[in-house]
């Protein structure tokens, strides 16, 4: 397998500002590289500085040392005014809040991007549905956002970005803020969509049993300024359950190394 | 915390309906007495205004000049709106521009319009133009900063999220900054347009043949008193329902959001 994305030696501290001097490093020396097809998993404490690894990565920030290496090219700016978010269609990004247009109805939301991209023709509307079947969406796609519930907007961002097939897509913590029931269903839900499709996927979560159940190998990022502190294969085989995880061998053994390793 | 349950909807409706018939009837009685005791040369009488309105709408010259004023106020509205709502759409990107423009657009916005109105009908005649631009400068500078708000709010998450997704500058000026901006811009007409009609009929009431503004001048200068309140209130039918077309409009185009308790509902 080769490395879709390679992250090396990336730094980050915040520019000066109104006085203020920069910041201390909040992410430094910080490496890793994922491949194709591979769902890897980044634990970390709060703070670690994991939604800004992800929005460096997604340029939507800037990086302040190091490389991003996308499909072997090069990406990384220093010039806020260079970014490009997303680079090109090429990186998904699952943020925490889900960020659903209010005034876009379930399935206008899932079909925004490929109404935007101009790749709205009959594939794509029958993989929207198709996507909208698959999370149990069926029967809301004329809901408004508001109208749904947290679970229901967590699965209408999900597929928004899947309908359009990015090579990779980054996710950040984008189960949190839903009750344990819902998040188990949203967790099995995810890895059903990822068995068909084998997309390449960088899932952030501070959840030990979350990052467990999703990867194939979790990371771990130390306190700030945050690096790569450890690195876990998951020896769990596919496909896993995700409500019994804890009962599966290797679970435990796994949970007790990623803890000892999360400060 | 409030344990007594909420009133139907239907029930909070009615109930504010008839009270709204009560003030108008206590308003038309003070009207009257006042008739009655100051004299109806001088402030008319709630009838001698309800005669005189019916007998000229159903003359049809209440209507035709109604609907000189309605023109005059809806073509103004229309070419001050679509610049006073795409500017600022146009500019989101241009922060500098702004800031230049600025001082400009306070200064449109806070100088008295209605002392433009003389200079208006010198530059423009005595016909509809001078009307319209009179109109135009009210309605402009409203809208304008109303939408220039509703663009400054704009969640930037929201545009972030669909760069990220794909869109283009201009999509996102048209899929998202727009309608994020529509409620803003709605705020912005329904203050602007009232504000718009009375423009017109102001500048009619300076130098026009024709308009509600020229039949209030004209019951002036005749000293006809129900002949000004049939005309003003002719206006004031006009305001309200450009206010029941916008809200009607508004409700429309604004169904995505969450409903609002009937109570909570205001005019105008």
């Amino acid at each position: 397998m080769t490395a879709l994305l390679e992250i090396r030696k990336l730094g980050k501290r915040f520019p000066a500002r109104h006085g203020r001097e920069p910041s201390p490093w909040v992410i430094q020396d910080l490496s890793f590289s994922v491949a194709e097809g591979e769902l890897l998993t980044i634990v970390g404490p709060s703070g670690a500085g994991k939604s800004t690894l992800l929005n460096i990565i997604a340029q939507t920030d800037t990086a302040s040392a190091g490389e991003i290496i996308v499909d072997g090219v090069p990406v990384t700016t220093r010039d806020p005014r260079a970014l490009k978010p997303g680079i090109d269609r090429r990186i998904g990004y699952v943020t925490q809040d889900d960020n659903l247009l209010p005034w876009r109805s379930t399935l206008d939301n899932v079909l925004f991007a490929l109404e935007v991209q101009d790749r709205l023709d009959d594939t794509g509307r029958a993989r929207a549905q198709a996507l909208i079947e698959a999370v149990g969406l069926a029967g809301f796609e004329r809901y408004y956002p508001h109208e749904l519930s947290g679970g229901m907007r967590k699965r209408t961002a999900l597929i928004r970005t899947l309908v359009y097939d990015p090579p990779v897509i980054l996710m950040d913590e984008p189960f949190a803020a839903v009750d344990a029931q819902t998040r188990t269903q949203l967790q099995a839900d995810l890895l059903r969509l990822w068995e068909m499709g084998r997309k390449t996927i960088v899932f952030v979560t501070h959840d030990i049993t979350e990052a467990i159940a999703l990867g194939d190998r979790a990371l771990v990022l130390s306190k700030q300024p945050s690096r790569i502190a450890a690195e876990h294969i998951i020896p769990i085989p596919r496909p896993r359950n995700v409500k019994d995880i804890f009962a599966l061998p290797g679970f435990a053994a796994t949970y007790e190394k990623i803890r000892a390793d999360v400060q | 915390m409030t344990d007594t349950p909420a009133p139907a909807v239907g029930a909070i409706r009615w109930r504010r309906l008839l009270d709204r018939v009560l003030v108008v009837a206590v308003i038309l009685a003070l009207w009257q007495l006042a008739s009655w005791h100051v004299g109806i040369y001088w402030v008319s009488s709630p009838w001698g205004v309800t005669a005189r309105f019916a007998e000229m709408t159903a003359s049809g010259e209440l209507i035709r000049h109604a609907g000189y004023t309605l023109a005059e106020a809806a073509a103004g509205t229309l070419i001050a709106g679509v610049p006073a709502v795409l500017l600022p759409l146009i500019l989101r990107r241009h922060p500098v521009l702004v800031a230049i423009l600025d001082p400009f657009m306070i200064g449109g916005y806070g100088a008295p319009k209605l002392a433009f109105a003389p200079l208006f009908i010198v530059w423009f005649g005595i016909g509809m133009e001078s009307k319209i631009a009179l109109v135009v400068s009210v309605v402009f500078f409203i809208v304008y900063f109303a939408t220039l708000n509703g663009v400054r709010a704009l969640d930037p998450k929201l545009v972030q999220t669909a760069q990220i997704l794909g869109a283009s500058e201009r999509r996102i000026a048209r899929h998202i900054v727009l309608p994020a901006a529509v409620p803003s811009i709605f705020a912005g007409f329904r203050i602007a347009v009232p504000y718009g009609i009375a423009a017109a009929v102001i500048a009619e009431l300076i130098s026009a043949n024709r308009g509600l503004g020229f039949l209030v001048q004209t019951g002036a200068t005749n000293f006809d008193t129900t002949g000004v309140f049939a005309a003003i209130a002719m206006a004031t039918l006009l305001v309200q329902a450009a206010i029941w077309l916008m809200n009607a409009l508004e409700r429309a185009l604004l169904r995505w959001r969450p409903p609002v308790d009937a109570w909570m509902e205001t005019g105008p």
